[in-house]
Order: C-alpha cells, then sequence, then structure tokens
C-alpha cells in the first residue's frame, strides 16, 4: 500500500511539474525553424512530408546512430538468449498447445493486408505521414501474426541477425555515398539540378531499407524471447 | 475538437491509477495498450500523425505481446517425472499422492502444471538450464522414497517442502543452478 502511494505521490509531482513547465516556456518559444523548414524543405531535400525531410536529409547522421542503436539491442539480446554448445532437439508437448480454430483463419485474412499497409507506409514515407521506423513497426506485427498460424515458422536467428548487419550497412554506404557527387557526407547523392521526382529515389531507398532493418530487428527479438528456455 | 482531448487525457489518467492499483498481470497488460492507444489518439488531435503511427504500432501492438509472451512463461510449473508408477497418476476416479500433492501445490499459485514422463532418465546433466525445468522427481528403490528435485534460488520450493513436512516418503531436495546430482 506505501508503494502504491508513493507512486500516486510521484504521478501527481510529475503533473504539477509538466503544468509548471508549460509557463516557463512561454519565455524561450520562437518560431525561426518552424518558418525556416516550412518554406525551405521541399526545395531542399524533394520531400513534402517534412518530418522525412529532416530525419532523411538534415538529420541524416542522427537517423544511423538511431538505427545502430536497433542493431546492438537485437544483438545483445540474442546473444543473452541463446546457449551455448550444443542445440537440443526436445520438443515439449506444450510448445503444441491448441490454438483456436476461429483466430488461426482470421490471422491468414488479415496477414496480407498488414504486410500491404506496412508497404505502402514505407514507400510514402516521403509523401504521407509514416516513414521506415512506422511501417517496419507495422511489417513486424503482420510476421508476429505468423506465429498464430505456424509457430515453427522462424528458425534461423544467425540468417536475420546476418540481414541486418548487411542492411544496416548498405544504409552506411547509400548515406555517405554524396561524399563522391557532391563532396558532403551524409545528405542526397543525386546532384540539386535534377527534378524532385528523381531526387526522391534516394528517400525511398533509405525508407525502404530502413523499414526491412526494423521489422527483422523486432521479430528476432520476439522469437528469442520465444524460444527463450525451450530449446 | 477541445472537449475531445480533454476527455481523452481525464480517461489517460483514470487508466494510469488503475493501472497502479491493479493486481492481476494480463489485466494491466490491456490498460498499457489501450493507454499507448488513447495517446496515439492525442497525438493525432495534436497534429503529429507520424508520433501515432509508431505509437500505435509499438505501443499497442508489439509491447502488450511481448508482456504476455512472458507472463505465460511464468504461469506454467514444468515437471520431469523419472518414476515410472502409482505416484503421478492421473486418472478421472483415481490420482496418484504425487499427483494430489503437485495439484494442491499449484492450484496455492495459481500455475499451470505440466509433467513429462522420462522414465529411461535420457540426460540429467544440466537439465535446469537447458529445458528450464523446474522440478525433477526421482525414485529411491530400496527405501522407496520420493525425492523432488528444484532449484534452491526458488522460492517456491520453501512451500513445497512446508507441504510435505509430515510425510517422510517424500522429500525436497534443493539444488544450486548448473549442479547435478546423481
Amino acid at each position: 500500500m506505501i508503494k502504491k502511494i508513493s507512486l500516486l505521490i510521484i504521478l501527481f509531482i510529475m503533473l504539477i511539474l509538466f503544468i509548471q513547465m508549460q509557463f516557463d516556456l512561454k519565455g524561450y518559444l520562437n518560431y525561426f525553424s518552424h518558418e525556416y523548414f516550412l518554406s525551405h524543405t521541399y526545395k531542399d531535400t524533394a520531400s513534402s512530408n517534412i518530418v522525412t525531410g529532416i530525419y532523411l536529409d538534415y538529420r541524416l547522421f542522427d537517423s544511423i546512430f538511431e538505427a545502430s542503436i536497433l542493431l546492438i539491442v537485437v544483438s545483445g539480446i540474442v546473444y543473452m538468449t541463446t546457449k551455448e554448445g550444443e542445440e537440443n532437439e526436445r520438443v515439449f508437448i506444450f510448445e503444441k498447445v491448441k490454438i483456436s480454430n476461429l483466430l488461426t483463419i482470421l490471422s491468414r485474412v488479415l496477414y496480407p493486408f498488414m504486410l500491404m499497409f506496412g508497404v505502402y507506409i514505407i514507400i510514402h514515407g516521403h509523401l504521407s505521414p509514416g516513414g521506415g521506423f512506422q511501417g517496419g513497426a507495422i511489417l513486424a506485427t503482420a510476421v508476429l501474426i505468423t506465429y498464430y498460424i505456424d509457430p515453427d515458422k522462424i528458425t534461423k536467428f544467425s540468417l536475420i541477425i546476418f540481414l541486418e548487419k548487411l542492411l544496416f550497412i548498405s544504409i552506411l554506404i547509400i548515406s555517405s555515398l554524396s561524399l563522391l557527387t557532391k563532396n558532403v557526407l551524409f545528405t542526397n547523392f543525386i546532384p540539386n539540378q535534377t527534378s524532385n521526382t528523381y531526387r526522391s529515389i534516394f528517400l525511398i531507398l533509405l525508407n525502404l531499407l530502413i523499414g526491412i532493418k526494423v521489422s527483422l530487428g523486432l521479430v528476432s527479438i520476439f522469437s528469442s524471447f520465444l524460444k527463450e528456455g525451450r530449446s | 475538437m477541445v472537449i475531445i482531448a480533454n476527455l481523452i487525457q481525464v480517461l489517460l489518467i483514470a487508466i494510469s491509477i488503475s493501472i497502479v492499483f491493479s493486481k492481476d498481470n494480463t489485466r494491466v497488460v490491456v490498460f498499457l495498450a489501450s493507454f499507448s492507444l488513447l495517446s496515439a489518439c492525442l497525438y493525432f488531435l495534436n497534429k503529429a500523425p507520424d508520433v501515432a503511427l509508431a505509437e500505435v504500432a509499438i505501443g499497442s501492438a508489439i509491447m502488450p505481446l511481448f508482456y504476455i509472451l512472458s507472463i505465460s512463461k511464468q504461469r506454467e510449473f514444468i515437471v520431469m517425472s523419472h518414476v515410472d508408477d502409482d505416484y503421478l497418476k492421473n486418472e478421472k476416479n483415481q490420482k496418484g499422492k504425487g499427483y494430489l500433492l503437485l495439484e494442491n501445490f499449484t492450484d496455492y499459485y495459481k500455475l499451470k502444471l505440466y509433467i513429462f514422463n522420462d522414465a529411461e532418465k535420457a540426460e540429467l546433466k544440466g537439465i535446469f538450464r537447458k529445458s528450464n525445468v523446474d522440478l525433477i522427481i526421482e525414485k529411491d528403490e530400496s527405501t522407496n522414497t520420493y525425492f523432488l528435485i528444484g532449484k534452491q534460488s526458488s522460492i517456491l520450493m520453501n512451500k513445497l517442502a512446508q507441504l510435505v513436512e509430515n510425510d517422510d516418503k517424500t522429500i525436497v531436495v534443493k539444488v544450486k543452478e548448473s549442479e547435478t546430482r546423481d
């Protein structure tokens, strides 16, 4: 009881601090960057979605470190959950607990639509809300639904981790290609004179790579959680 | 629009308080999922659809899946039996003495009981580490006593030892992890 009450008191103090912060921030508020990004983003980065323009062009360096954090987390979790020594092939009975037919059939119906929606979110990342990370998370939920259809679907962890590393390296290479064409690191490698349609190829490519990488990472985290302690 | 946003904020506060006071783990997970769904609505109303999409996908689909998976792992009590007589018999009319004991024990903690028969003693070495077995049952043929072997670090073993205190034929043995007993 004391724990819960102290937790509630902490939440209440946080609420007061947040309300207080609103009044404190008013002195520092200005709209310089707001106006700058609104007027310059489409011209500079060929992206209608300003958020995508920022994280794939102005702040590409930050996005690379974001991608690397997920890679490090996934490899840490897989390293801790896989056991050393030989693989034990024993399968226990409770792995084959009955899943209700309704759930299986519904997930079979939903699966292609979820995949399609995820790919749509990724490919339209520079035009509409969304992008690599969001679409990748939706793709990962679509793949996780296959566990209801067939629990033994995904078995090769090492392949997934290898693919993820490969994708990360290709993101690095594509984002540093601009050193050859523009003499600047981490920006669009297609020259500024070409039309915006061609320049958005870079955004689509990076969004696609980031999306696949994020979905592979989340799937491998989930399956290592599932396999932990029962191989 | 402002009314809807304020309503959602009040709902968020109510849900977070009920999360703090709830005792059932699965209920807390459902509350967490609904919390992130409502906060995604709030993000959308405040013109941040990108963040709302990420919140819906991560907060209300993937994180509850992780939580439910780990909770369902906590709910199981896995017993490996090296005994091939009536001790662990489970039929409609007659239940073995050991089965009644284990059923009593798992009902107390609301766990699900799984028993695997492994009478040939396939491999005992390092079995705790490899396949997450909570309890191993063995029998000494000469003295007719049963040994319940479990991890020393598990708190549940104390309750089991308490249950069999008056029984001379059943002995609870606590083993350190990665230690074998022959």
